[in-house]
């Protein structure tokens, strides 16, 4: 059964004493091990890192890391700002600045610059963070609609299902058949938005809570009216603390507005890598370790607490409106996806693209230039260095697209000192739940370092992770792999 | 129900357990203990899926595979990490698996984050907890709380590679509701918890 959470009653407490502890364990009604293995996992109860933090992301690594980490007290894990990269955080007991044009700019205050967005139709012509601006601009017509039983549950699900609607998040598996997975479920079901976007690269569910809050929430209602979800939770990113504010504003003026059909609320996430994947999401919501779990059941089935749960990915149900409004054929045959484009190009940002544009007119809209690239990252961290340029950016394709990150790197970086920050963040975010990972991980880092181009090594590598529990510890190597691959072609 | 291993086709009943009918190597999976499928030291491919043979029941029509030479490098590899991180010298079907896969731990090089180095615990007039030999398989964890026990002495550290078991509060073992019953030194595969009546 339900019980209150641990993690907000720990955050309720910061910074937290053995007392403190001890009361928020009370209070959840867990014992007081379970609570100290949290306090012992999530970084913002073991101690934030302090001072001036660089942010650590494959942007920075191309850009002369060894001289801008001297400048700093330390790193912080990729943000979403890789399109303002290099840049740095600061630290100062729980409170967190983004220094920015000079200024220190509260996490609480920071959104991704607007201008970054180029697009129409996720995208808004301006930032969208009043509920009347938000229908003056077309939008709540098929919430309104739902809500007038004008729209019924199955034709949303059909509608989602005809558009072939593939998860944004970077596993891109039919939206339609978790839908109706737990819509066949018994009650209570539950909706969790996954918004804790982590991949270093990936700035879109970002942007889009940042500045188009109501657009995620009208998709997230659709979908949860669709499958009878009793209540919504959207998981954010930790950091993610401007988007957590705008969106709790955005939930009260729709509940004002007689608007809200179920009961919607923000989660604070665990503000760690991990708390993506989306079972460890529920472990840590149900005030545990942000660990995965083993699959079958999934969490359709099983999810939150143990009953049927939808988790799914910010731009996915984003689109959910959009498939409504244009009709899913039309929707279809331009389907819009996000893509966060930065490193060597002049004008990195968030460009919405229709599915099957290729890599290079991709970089081109950005203003990079192919012939002056050395290679390119697609997808992340979880992701592949490439140079084939012709490549169509669509899912199942022969390159994972992750969830639509592209860095590009010019013919002067040093694509060995990016991978070793990849191969640096998969040993801090790796959980140690599994075996493979964490020793994977860890032997990963010591071959980057050295340079280790002996093909049968990095072939056991990537065949003992491949192992792991979950796409984590699975997709570590793939990039180690690629770079190999390019080396080779060049 | 029929299904086949390596091949040959078997019959079995339904809700059996691939670690029932098959043989390859495992570590964290204990029949006492709720702890399965992190060791991934038995994983099989099924139609094509690795999947860990501990916590996979048989279904008619399956086709498993238990000695691929794709499983024969991943289990290898996995046995030589563990000895490269971590003190197996208690751990003597551990160091035979090693020998019998042609482990060679030393063909990774060093690796600079390593369990080695921990300093044994003496907390307790009972037992050692000599984290340098921990694998950190958990059954140690479950055995003191849902799996067996239910008091709740034990829970884990960190995360990645250094997570290892702690107490509540890191506090010594005689202050935590421990209640010495030796669950935890029964079902560690490694020596890393051990009876002090074992040192010299």
């Amino acid at each position: 059964m339900e019980k209150p959470s641990l993690l907000p009653l720990l955050d309720a407490r910061l910074p937290l004493s053995e007392e403190k502890v001890a009361e928020a364990t009370r209070l959840a009604g867990v014992p007081l091990a379970q609570a100290w293995g949290v306090v012992r996992y999530y970084p913002r109860y073991r101690g934030l890192p302090q001072g001036r933090l660089l942010v650590d992301d494959p942007v920075a690594r191309a850009r002369g890391f060894a001289r801008l980490l001297e400048e700093a007290d330390g790193t912080h894990p990729p943000l979403g700002l890789e399109a303002l990269s290099p840049i740095h955080v600061r630290v100062e007991g729980e409170k967190r600045y983004v220094e920015w044009e000079g200024r220190l700019i509260p996490f609480k205050e920071f959104r991704l610059p607007f201008a970054l967005g180029h697009g129409n139709r996720l995208l808004p012509p301006e930032p969208i963070l009043e509920l009347a601006q938000y229908e003056a601009l077309g939008g709540l017509v098929f919430l309104r609609r739902a809500l007038k039983n004008l729209l019924a549950p199955e034709a949303i699900l059909r509608a989602v299902e005809e558009a072939g609607l593939l998860g944004r998040g970077g596993a891109a598996f039919p939206a339609h058949i978790k839908m109706r997975a737990v819509a066949r479920g018994e009650p209570p079901r539950y909706l969790v938005v996954n918004a804790d976007e982590s991949e270093p690269g990936n700035f879109k569910d970002r942007f889009l809570l940042e500045h188009h809050p109501f657009l995620v929430l009208e998709g997230t209602l659709l979908a949860a009216l669709a499958i009878g979800a009793s209540r919504v939770f959207l998981y954010v990113r930790d950091e993610l603390e401007a988007a957590m504010l705008g969106l709790e504003k955005a939930i009260a003026e729709l509940q004002e507005a007689g608007l809200l059909p179920v009961p919607t609320e923000v989660f604070r996430s665990g503000g760690l890598y991990i708390c993506g994947e989306e079972t460890a999401l529920l472990e840590s919501m149900e005030g545990k370790r942000a660990e995965p779990r083993l699959k079958p059941p999934f969490p359709v089935e099983k999810g939150l607490w143990g009953r049927p749960t939808l988790v799914q990915n910010v731009e996915t149900l984003a689109n959910l409106p959009l498939i409504l409004r244009e009709g899913p054929g039309t929707w279809r045959e331009k389907e819009p996806k996000l893509f966060s484009i930065t490193g060597d190009v002049a004008r990195p940002g968030l460009y919405e693209l229709p599915l099957g544009t290729s890599l290079e007119d991709a970089l081109r809209k950005a203003e990079g230039e192919p012939e002056a690239l050395k290679a390119v990252l697609l997808g992340g961290a979880a992701g592949v260095f490439t140079r084939d340029f012709a490549f169509p950016l669509r899912y199942k394709g022969r390159l994972p697209l992750g969830a639509g990150a592209i860095v590009a790197f010019g013919k002067e970086v040093d694509l060995w000192e990016v991978l070793l920050g990849l191969a640096e963040f998969f040993r801090e975010e790796s959980c140690g739940k599994c075996f493979p990972c964490p020793l994977g991980t860890a032997v990963q880092v010591e071959m980057v370092r050295r340079r280790e181009r002996n093909r049968d090594l990095v072939h056991h590598l990537g065949q003992a992770l491949k192992g792991s529990l979950c796409g984590l510890g699975q997709s570590a190597y793939w990039a180690y792999q690629s770079l190999l691959e390019v080396e080779g072609a060049a | 129900m029929r299904l086949k291993v390596n091949g040959h086709e078997a019959e079995v009943q339904e809700g059996t357990l691939l670690l029932e009918i098959t043989d390859p190597p495992h570590l964290c999976y204990h029949p006492h203990a709720e702890t399965r499928g992190l060791c991934r030291l038995c994983l099989v491919e099924v139609d094509g899926r690795l999947l860990p043979a501990c916590t996979t029941q048989a279904q008619e029509g399956m086709e498993v595979r238990t000695d691929t030479e794709d499983l024969r490098i991943l289990r290898r590899t996995l046995l030589e990490w563990l000895a490269l991180t971590t003190d197996l010298s208690q751990a003597p079907s551990l160091l035979e698996l090693l020998k019998a896969h042609q482990g060679r731990p030393q063909r990774w090089g060093s690796v600079s984050l390593s369990r080695r180095e921990r300093e044994p615990i003496r907390d307790n007039p009972f037992f050692l907890r000599d984290y340098a030999k921990c694998v950190n398989c958990r059954r140690c964890v479950d055995a003191c709380g849902d799996g067996i026990m239910g008091v709740y002495a034990l829970t884990l550290e960190g995360k990645g590679l250094m997570a290892h078991p702690t107490t509540p509060l890191d506090r010594p073992l005689p202050e935590t509701p421990c209640v010495f019953c030796g669950n935890c030194v029964q079902v560690c595969p490694t020596g890393a918890l051990r009876p002090l009546s074992m040192e010299v």
